[in-house]
C-alpha cells in the first residue's frame, strides 16, 4: 500500500551512500523485506522504477528478499513459522506466539555498482 | 560488466524511529497523553472520538489530529465537538508518519494539551509499523468487520495496548460471537485489554472513558525524564 514511499526511502538511501562514495551508476539494489511489512513485492518493482527515473539508480534492478514470519512458540520452545492468515499461531500447537523473530524487516542491505 | 557489490545495511524505519523518540520526549515534558487509533475504514474511529473528545474536554485540555488521504469531513465533524482539530491529509500515503505529527504540531506550540488523540489513517497494515511517539496504541474493529480481523493483521494487534470492539449494539443483528474475537486478539497479543461499546448508544463508554482519564492522570503525574 505505501510501496511507492518504501521506494523513495530506498532510493534516499542509495542516493546518500552513492554521493558519499562518489558513484554515478547503481546498477543493483537489495533489500530485505518482512512478510509483516504488507509491501505488496510487484508494486514495489513498479514503484521502484517510477522512482528512480533520472537517479543514478535508473534502470537498476531490485533485488528483493522476502523474510517469512517467524515467531518464538513457547510451549514448543522452538522458532515456528505461523500459516498465513493465522495471526500469530504455532502452527505445531496452535499456542498464540506474540515473540515475532523475523517479518519486520525493511532492510536495504546493498547495492551493485559498475566496477 | 564487471560489478561490485556496496554494502548499506540500513533500516528504512530509522528515520521515522528517531523522530517518534523526539515527539516522545516533548509529549513527556508537557505531559500529555497521546493515543494513536488504528482501524480498519468504517469501524468507527471517528464515531468514538467525537464522544471521546466531548466527554473528556468538560475535564481536560485535549486535541485531536485526524489522518485521511482525502478530505476533512472526520476533522469537520470532530471541530463541533469545540477542542481544537487538525486534517492531516496524507494523499497517496496510507498512514501517519512522525514528520507528520511533528510538522501538524507546529501550529500548536503554546498549547498544552493533556490528552492527544491521532486518528489514524483507516488501514491496518501502514499504520503498525509507524511510531508516532504515542503512550497508548489502541486498534478499533467493529462487531461488523467479522472476527478473524485480529488473525489477518496480526502486527496491529500485536503492537497495540488496548482492543475496543465497536459498534457492540449491533452484535446480535450480525452474529457477533464474543469468545472467538477474544481467542483470536490474544493469539496476536495475549492478555491485552480489550473494551467492547457502542459510541451510538453509550454502551461500555464509561470504562474507555475512564481508562482514558486514568492514563491522563498518570502522565500528569509522571516524572518527566
Amino acid at each position: 500500500m505505501h510501496e511507492i514511499t518504501v521506494a523513495l526511502s530506498l532510493l534516499e538511501g542509495v542516493q546518500t551512500t552513492a554521493a558519499e562514495q562518489g558513484i554515478e551508476r547503481v546498477s543493483a539494489v537489495h533489500v530485505r523485506l518482512g512478510a509483516l511489512t504488507g509491501v505488496v513485492r510487484d508494486a514495489l518493482l513498479f514503484s521502484w522504477d517510477v522512482a528512480t527515473s533520472q537517479t543514478v539508480a535508473e534502470g537498476s534492478q531490485l533485488c528483493i528478499e522476502e523474510i517469512p514470519l517467524v515467531v518464538f512458540c513457547e510451549s514448543c520452545d522452538a522458532e515456528r513459522a505461523p500459516r498465513p492468515g493465522y495471526g500469530l499461531l504455532c502452527p505445531e500447537c496452535g499456542t498464540p506466539s506474540p515473540r515475532i523473530l523475523r517479518g519486520r524487516e525493511m532492510l536495504l542491505v546493498a547495492m551493485e555498482v559498475a566496477a | 560488466m564487471k560489478t561490485s557489490v556496496v554494502e548499506i545495511a540500513s533500516n528504512l524505519m530509522v528515520k521515522n524511529d528517531a523522530l517518534a523518540a523526539k515527539l516522545r520526549d516533548r509529549f513527556a515534558e508537557r505531559g500529555t497523553l497521546v493515543v494513536n487509533i488504528l482501524s480498519s475504514p468504517g469501524s468507527g474511529k471517528t464515531t468514538l472520538l467525537e464522544e471521546t473528545l466531548s466527554r473528556l474536554s468538560r475535564k481536560y485540555s485535549v486535541g485531536a489530529l485526524v489522518g485521511d488521504q482525502a478530505t476533512a469531513n472526520d476533522a469537520e465533524r470532530l471541530s463541533r465537538s469545540g477542542v481544537p482539530v487538525h486534517q492531516i491529509t496524507t494523499a497517496a500515503e496510507c498512514r501517519l508518519d512522525a514528520d507528520m505529527i511533528t510538522k501538524a504540531l507546529e501550529q500548536w506550540e503554546q498549547q498544552r494539551f493533556d490528552a492527544l488523540f491521532i486518528e489514524n489513517v483507516g488501514n491496518l497494515i501502514c499504520p503498525a509499523e509507524y511510531d508516532l511517539g504515542e503512550d497508548l496504541r489502541v486498534v478499533l474493529f467493529s462487531v461488523t468487520e467479522g472476527e478473524d480481523k485480529p488473525l489477518k493483521y496480526p502486527l496491529a494487534f500485536n503492537t497495540s495496548h488496548v482492543v475496543v470492539v465497536t459498534k457492540i449494539d449491533l452484535a446480535q443483528a450480525v452474529g457477533y460471537v464474543r469468545s472467538l474475537a477474544q481467542q483470536n486478539v490474544y493469539a496476536a497479543n495475549p492478555g491485552i485489554s480489550i473494551l467492547e461499546l457502542s459510541a451510538r448508544t453509550g454502551a461500555g463508554m464509561d470504562e474507555w472513558i475512564d481508562l482514558i482519564d486514568g492514563r491522563i492522570r498518570a502522565k500528569a503525574l509522571a516524572p518527566t525524564h
